[in-house]
């Protein structure tokens, strides 16, 4: 079964760094939010590799599906 | 006719002008109850007046809370005037009140500094707590969301001994 992995940092500040592996497209963010209530307190995100590796997947079976 | 005049520095935070008093050796009590009653003073006391170890014809020269202010009260004339110590048998010599006011004064500044540090120590405590709780209740809150969402939760410190919450969960 795949796992899904949030590695949260929390500096001395409070302020939260965290990383996620394992979950497809934007859902990593819709986790986040769900863990951490980010709304409005985002101040750097940066879209991993295979956030974007994810998302080209998707794209490309959602237009095989729309051919066939 | 023409004068100069200088007034004292306003003594207006009570714990800076007891300190500035002891500095000085003015020996000040704090007028309760129980001191009322045994302490003649032919102006009239109250209580929370500050005394000092300074006596004139009407007794001990004290200070009162007028305005927000700290005010030294005292004959006029400074009739009989005399220092009478409660700690040392060497009873120090009587200085006209513009001088000891002067030398209080002073003492008050030094106190006053001092008390500025400690309030400033005092904020920095207070900054460090609320950054160490609002650590803290991020790091119960993340834990707590990510049980409820199905996360097992590792607790570790990174190389900067910052909190670190590992979550998995399997799909």
């Amino acid at each position: 079964m795949p796992e899904q992995r949030v590695v949260i940092t929390i500096d001395e500040e409070g302020s939260i760094t965290a990383k996620t592996s394992g979950f497809k497209g934007e859902s990593c963010l819709a986790a986040l939010d769900d863990l951490l209530d980010l709304d409005g307190i985002i101040t750097n995100l940066k879209k991993t590799d295979e956030y974007h590796q994810r998302q080209t997947v998707q794209l490309a079976r959602r237009q095989e599906i729309k051919r066939t | 006719m023409s004068a100069v005049i200088k007034t004292n520095t306003p003594f207006i935070i009570e714990s800076v002008l007891v300190e500035a008093l002891q500095a000085v050796g003015a020996e000040p009590v704090k007028v309760t109850e129980n001191i009322l009653q045994d302490q003649r003073h032919s102006g009239g006391l109250l209580v929370g007046d500050i005394l000092t170890n300074r006596s004139d014809y009407y007794g001990l020269q004290h200070f009162r809370l007028i305005n927000n202010r700290w005010v030294l009260r005292h004959d006029s004339s400074e009739m009989s005037g005399r220092v009478k110590s409660a700690k040392s048998a060497v009873s120090k010599g009587y200085s006209r009140v513009g001088a000891f006011l002067e030398l209080v004064g002073q003492a008050y500044e030094s106190a006053y500094q001092q008390y500025l540090g400690m309030l400033a120590e005092q904020e920095r405590i207070r900054l460090e707590e609320e950054r160490k709780a609002r650590v803290e209740a991020t790091r119960q809150q993340a834990i707590a969301k990510a049980k409820a969402q199905g996360y097992s939760v590792k607790e570790t410190r990174n190389s900067k001994n910052q909190i670190q919450l590992v979550l998995t969960r399997t799909v």
